[in-house]
């Protein structure tokens, strides 16, 4: 049974990784992650009438991709991160749900994502999230992230996370 | 004076300056629209996108939206997306199949050819007086399969595919884009598709020919990365990425005779990337090595009567607004790309991905993930381009800053200096060559404004 603590927990844990990446600690906020976890950004479309799914997705990282990423942004010379992004996480509507597994916890929760740059360079991001949170000891790690943004064309490039 | 009617002066091709105001001008912008997108060839697809009767992707011929379908008949048509009866859009989804399209409007209904199938009420209110013949969705009057790609024109006296490609192009796009001696290309369903500030324009001439960029500033952090992973024996796609510092490449430029030019970015004339494809088919198993194998035979048999040999070469677009990245190795997922006009300060990418047909799944797999990690919206690669587009749009919008050049003075005068055994011109890379050539035609096709479609 999902306890009103183990939600209230779970939403602080959701609540200070967005802290994290909002206050550019993304080495911190790649800690997080499980060594076999996978951060998925699918394709959304709309499609009509009978037609296969789409034959790759936005994203779909291990951690060692998310690391690259996060290296890259450190080199200095990233330019589509120079200056870094401001960025505002909102997380909420969250769901938590059991699983098979005793140590895992299935998560779903909605977002606004509000990322600013140099003078006037703005972009908002919207949509949903399902995390396989799993316990690790006394915290939680994320052990799958599917992010589903709210668009089929993209505001500007991705060079923030969700 | 207007940037229009300067455009002879300001748009100095010979001497690789180009005035920045053909960027901005609004004036510009509205009569390449009918110059540049409205008289070119255009891609808008390819046939594997629509492999069933009924299958269609929507897309877009500069402003227009178009939807690209497979007829019932196995015919390929491009439909303006546009009722007939009052300009409605009539198809509203990026792919799909169907039998019809109806208008929300009043609910005219139109089939896969295009015809006005049924109108809502037809007999009491038209009372037989509607001829329904002739009020169809207006098609693309000249329609082109080359190799599988597609193209459209808004001419209806458009030169013959083949006339306007011309021979130096066709070459290239037979046998290194579309990969017809290696058994051809497999799409993967979806359009990737973002907006990205900065006119069509300036990345349709960053992929014609920049790779100046790549290695002096623009993605120096990936390859930083790259350098770091290596070290560390972090073995990810995106940095055991196809390349090599060490051989030598060219820059390939062919047609911008009759229709518009292809110029092609970092040739590989050795047998370098082969060695490197090998030796990575290697860890992925003996069904692998066998294709690289195979698909190197079957391009040394396009290539027996050549002193040069090309294996492949990395970017490159066709004029005016198709973009190619990623045919640097058999390992790389093919990346196409297109550059929608939005507008003087905007363009829209949509992107799709190909792989080889017969390549084995296992290399099918790396390949694509490989494009999705690199020159991709959420690549390491492809944002650092857009930002680049970004900047430029905040530091040369006002028309006070118009008066100096933009600078395209890479390899003046040395652009004929590699072998000439190939198709085109085969010249030093980096070089600015690509860009010349394609302000060359621009400003042929934007000067040719007084006189009317097909009429030159
Ligand atoms: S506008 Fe389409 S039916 Fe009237
Ligand atoms: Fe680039």
């Amino acid at each position: 049974m999902v306890t009103f603590e183990l939600r209230a927990d779970v939403e602080d844990f959701l609540n200070r990784e967005a802290r994290l990446l909002d206050e550019h600690r993304f080495e911190d906020w790649l800690n997080l992650f499980t060594d076999d976890a996978e951060y998925i950004v699918p394709l959304r479309e709309h499609v009509q009438g009978d037609v296969g799914p789409a034959g790759h997705p936005i994203i779909r990282d291990n951690k060692m991709m998310l690391l690259a990423r996060i290296k890259k942004d450190q080199t200095g010379l990233s330019h589509v991160e120079i200056p870094s992004s401001m960025t505002c996480h909102l997380i909420s509507n969250v769901i938590v749900d059991e699983t098979q597994s005793s140590n895992e916890v299935q998560v779903s929760s909605s977002f606004i994502v509000r990322q600013a740059r140099k003078l006037r360079d703005e972009a908002w991001w919207v949509g949903r999230r399902q995390d396989i949170l799993r316990r690790v000891g006394d915290s939680w790690m994320i052990s799958r992230r599917e992010v589903n943004l709210d668009m089929t064309v993209l505001p500007r490039g991705i060079s923030i996370f969700f | 004076m207007t940037v229009l009617s300067e455009l002879g002066t300001i748009v100095d091709w010979e001497k690789g300056l180009v005035s920045p105001a053909i960027h901005f001008d609004d004036e510009v912008y509205r009569e390449e629209q009918k110059l540049v997108f409205g008289r070119s060839w255009l891609v808008v697809g390819h046939e594997d996108m629509i492999r069933k009767p009924g299958d269609y992707v929507s897309n877009y011929m500069g402003e227009v939206p178009v939807v690209v379908l497979r007829d019932n008949k196995n015919q390929i048509r491009v439909l303006i997306n546009k009722c007939s009866h009052r300009g409605n859009q009539v198809c509203l989804f990026d792919r799909g199949n169907t039998q019809s399209f109806t208008c929300s409007y009043h609910g005219w209904t139109f089939g896969l050819e295009g015809e006005l199938l049924g109108v809502p009420m037809e007999q009491p209110f038209y009372r037989g007086e509607l001829n329904k013949e002739n009020w169809g969705l207006a098609e693309l009057p000249s329609v082109a399969n080359f190799n599988g790609l597609i193209f459209a024109s808004f001419d209806p006296d458009a030169p013959a595919i083949e006339k306007w490609l011309g021979e130096d192009v066709s070459w290239w796009l037979e046998n290194f884009v579309l990969a017809s001696p290696t058994g051809g290309l497999e799409a993967l369903p979806g359009w990737h598709r973002y907006r990205s500030p900065g006119n069509w324009k300036l990345v349709s001439e960053n992929f014609i020919g920049d790779d100046y960029h790549v290695f002096a500033a623009t993605h120096v952090s990936w390859l930083h990365v790259i350098r770091e992973f290596l070290d560390q024996g972090i073995l990810i796609p995106i940095v055991t990425y196809p390349g090599s510092p060490t051989r030598q490449v060219f820059e390939g430029s062919a047609g911008g005779g009759e229709g518009g030019p292809l110029g092609l970015g970092m040739i590989v004339l050795d047998d370098s990337i082969y060695q490197r494809d090998l030796e990575e088919a290697e860890q992925l198993g003996p069904e692998s090595v066998e294709w690289i194998k195979e698909r190197h035979d079957r391009l040394q048999k396009v290539l027996t009567e050549r002193d040069s040999k090309p294996y492949s070469f990395m970017n490159g677009l066709l004029f005016p607004n198709f973009g190619l990245m990623g045919f640097f190795s058999a390992m790389l997922g093919r990346h196409f790309l297109q550059f929608h006009p939005r507008g003087t300060m905007e363009h829209e990418v949509w992107q799709w991905t190909m792989v080889e047909r017969e390549a084995p799944q296992a290399i099918k797999e790396l390949a694509v993930q490989r494009v999705y990690q690199g020159q991709h919206m959420a690549g390491l690669i492809a944002p650092d381009d857009v930002e680049n587009f970004e900047r430029m749009v905040e530091s040369t919008r006002s028309s006070q800053v118009w008066d100096r050049p933009f600078h395209y003075g890479l390899q003046l005068g040395h652009e004929h200096e590699g072998p000439n055994s190939l198709p085109g011109n085969i010249g030093p890379n980096p070089s600015e060559f690509n860009q010349r050539q394609f302000y060359k035609f621009w400003l042929k096709q934007m000067q040719a404004s007084r006189t009317p479609a097909g009429k030159e």
